[in-house]
Order: structure tokens, then sequence, then C-alpha cells
């Protein structure tokens, strides 16, 4: 097949997806600088190996490869530790400015105690371990199967299905934690 | 069952994803243990609170063209065999196990196929990637049938079946004109979950009418049948058994 079609093809296939491809990246590496650059490593990755893609759910098997893209790009270059997120308390981060992951100053005035505003959920997913991010991102942003979420962190479905839970009830903790130190400071 | 055992199903149990016989027996804990109910309540609203509340980062404007730009040199002049024929594990030792580790492959059975039809769902699976890409998606946008099909009927030579599906998990989007392998097109709009599905409806007078037939190509499942004289081509990225699932939903309810 010419090089062309070959191309025309791989785009046709692969471009809707940018921004599923992007959201996991920027999520994962934490900035949108290092997401672009794992995105881009990602497509030609995918395009170099787009003749081993034997159908099924494209999504899929590109998030797939954004992921392992991502493994890569930290082994290269951060510190193997940052795999997982330091398990720093709520209270040191929440009022720093700017963290390392980048997320912006917040605003405590909008934090409510029953409600969790986006940018909140944010700076708490941020503090999610690697491992329970993915998984989050990929049943609730992506919607993916616990099979195909299985596919692509390359863990038994039953790792799948009890990551979730630790993933949920570790953000729910946060939350919690983040409220009462919000109530000790009296906003 | 114990707490523990349960504890990890939950999650099962918040995303539907569980057997019917697991579901049973998390389902009868949780009514006579009220720790693992709360938690229970405590993982529904986690997901409901990513779900609405978790920004979506959009891809950058100029990340296409960037990565558009980079694509050419990576392509070194070399072998390319036919896709179809590679064999799943053809690639080990080529450094692409790890970047492919835990994808499922599927074999597609690409023989034997009318070059006509053949060219039908190349031309199906554009239309279904350009109305996803240009957001040109739909002419007219309602979830009502009985606007959709009069809108489609003034418009084109063909009535296609229009059926409300939202209570079976497929609600319709609207519909939309198009122009495939040489037919003018009827295109009914529906959605699962958050994926498009296409329903393509031409004339084909006088051709008899057939099953319905499943296939998966480029990434994309299709479902295909002939009814009253009208070609159906259902496309979506939404897994095979749930398009054949919706294919015999639009059969039975027509």
């Amino acid at each position: 097949m010419p090089q062309d079609d070959r191309r025309r093809r791989f785009e046709l296939l692969a471009l809707p997806h940018l921004d599923a491809a992007y959201n996991l990246a920027r999520w994962l590496a934490g900035n949108t600088t290092d997401a672009e650059d794992v995105v881009q490593d990602a497509y030609l990755r995918a395009f170099r190996y787009f003749d081993a893609f034997q159908g099924g759910n494209f999504r899929v098997w590109l998030l797939t490869i954004v992921r392992n893209a991502f493994i890569t790009w930290v082994k290269e270059n951060r510190s193997g530790r940052m795999m997982f997120v330091p398990d720093t308390p709520v209270a040191q981060t929440a009022d720093t400015e700017e963290t390392m992951w980048g997320s912006r100053p917040r605003d405590p005035e909008s934090l409510l105690l029953e409600s969790i505003d986006s940018q909140t959920l944010s700076r708490l997913m941020e503090q999610l371990p690697l491992e329970y991010r993915e998984v989050l991102l990929l049943r609730e942003v992506e919607d993916l199967a616990y099979k195909e979420i299985a596919d692509v962190t390359g863990v038994p479905i039953g790792t799948v299905m009890s990551r979730l839970s630790r993933a949920r009830l570790s953000l729910r903790k946060l939350w919690l934690q983040q409220a009462e130190t919000e109530n000790a400071h009296g906003v | 069952m114990e707490c523990d055992r349960a504890a990890g199903m939950l999650s099962g149990l918040v995303d539907g994803m569980l057997g019917l016989f697991a579901r049973v027996r998390v389902t009868r804990h949780i009514a006579g243990c009220s720790e693992c109910a709360a938690k229970l309540e405590e993982l529904r609203a986690m997901q409901v609170a990513v779900r609405t509340n978790l920004p979506y980062h959009r891809a950058p404007p100029g990340l296409a063209a960037r990565i558009g730009a980079a694509l050419p040199r990576e392509m070194a002049p070399r072998e390319v065999r036919p896709w179809f024929r590679m064999p799943a594990f053809g690639m080990a030792g080529t450094g692409l196990a790890g970047a492919l580790a835990g994808v499922a492959l599927t074999v597609l059975v690409l023989g034997g196929q009318p070059g006509s039809q053949g060219d039908a769902v190349q031309s199906v699976i554009g239309s279904h990637i350009r109305s996803l890409q240009a957001e040109h998606l739909t002419d007219v946008l309602t979830s009502d049938q009985h606007t959709v099909k009069p809108w489609l009927s003034a418009r084109l030579d063909v009535s296609p079946q229009v059926v409300e599906l939202k209570d079976k998990g497929f609600p319709l989007v609207g519909g939309r004109m198009d122009y495939v392998d040489g037919h003018q097109a009827a295109v009914v709009v529906y959605r699962h979950a958050k994926h498009v599905i296409n329903l393509f409806a031409w004339a084909s007078p006088g051709k008899a009418n057939t099953g319905l037939r499943a296939e998966s190509q480029q990434g994309f499942n299709l479902v295909t049948w002939r009814h009253d004289g009208i070609t159906y081509y259902a496309v979506s990225d939404v897994e095979a058994d749930q398009l054949e699932e919706f294919a015999r939903l639009i059969v039975q309810e027509g």
C-alpha cells in the first residue's frame, strides 16, 4: 500500500481521537507542554505500528499507546518515584500558589462541603497515585468497559474493579480532608 | 459473602459490570451490611462528581498540525505488509510487544466480499468519520422521531425506519442527508453512551430482503441489512454486540 494511502487512512482513524488522547495525557503528565509531547510521541508510535492494528476499538488501541508513551516519557524525564505521586497531605499543597502539577491558585470562597467544583476536583485528582488516576479517567471520562481498561493498563479485570473502588474512595477521602482543612481555617 | 470480598466488587456494581450471580451476591450482602451499603453510596457519589465536574482538556489548536508535520519524518521507506495478513503475534521481538501489550487483536475477515459492497463499506465509514470530525452530524437536530422521518422523506427518495430507542439505551439525536457510494442516503443519528451511531439508508429497489450481517473495518463496527427495498448500514465504534443489538431493535421496532 502506498505511503500516502497509509497515512491518509491513519489520519482518518486517529485524528478524531486527538482530544481523548490529549485529555488522558494531560491528566497523566499534569501539564500542557509535557502532554503535547506525549501525544505527539504516541501518534508517531501509533503510525509506525499502524499495520499491526487489526480491528477492534481504535480508540482503545490508541489510548494504550498514549499510556505507554507516557510511561516511557516518565522513565526518561522523571525519577522513578515520580510514578507514584507523593502522599502529600492536602493541607500542605492546598495553599500553594503553583504546585508542581501546575494547578491554579484556589478560590476559597467557592469551596463548599456539599458539592465539589471542577478546580478542587482537578487538584484532588492530581494528588491521586497515577494508577488510580488512569483507571478513573478511562472509566468515567472515556467510558471504557472493564475489559478495555484491563487491555489498556495491562492488569486483570478483577484488579481494574478493585482499583476503581480504591481510587474512588481515595478521592472521597481527599475531598473530606480538604473540607476539614477548610473548616479549620474558618472558611 | 464477606465484607472484604464484597468491597472489591462494589465498583462493579456501580459501573454495572458484574455478572448476574456476582450482582445478586453483592446486593444480598449490602442488604445486611450497613458499612458496605455506605461505601457503595460513597462510590456512587464520587462517580457522579467525577463525571460531571472533572474538566476535559481538549487538544490545543496547533497539536494536530504539529503531529501532521512530524509524521513524514517517521516515514522512512519500509516494507508495508498488507495489514490484514499480518499475524497477530508476528510482531513479537520487534519492539512492538510493549507498545501493544494487552490490546485485544481482532482478526478481520475480509475475504469473499464483492467489490461493490467493499466500496459501500468504505464510503459509509468515511461519512461516519467526517460526521464526527466536522461536527456536521445532523441537519435536523431533534430527539423526536416524528420530526426526523418526514424531514428525511421530504428530501430523499427513501423513507427509512426511524424509531425511538431511548428506553433501550439508544437515544435519537437527529438526521442528515448524505451521499455515499453513489447513493443519496438518509442518515439517522443515534447515541449510545458517548458514542455516535450513524444509521445509513438508501434505496435499493427490487432487491431482496437480507438478514443482519456484521463486520469490523478500520476500527469501526458495521451491521448491514436490506428491508423493503432499502439498504441499511449501522456504523459506530460501540462494541460489536451492542451494535447488533441496536440493529435488531431497529428491525423489530420498524
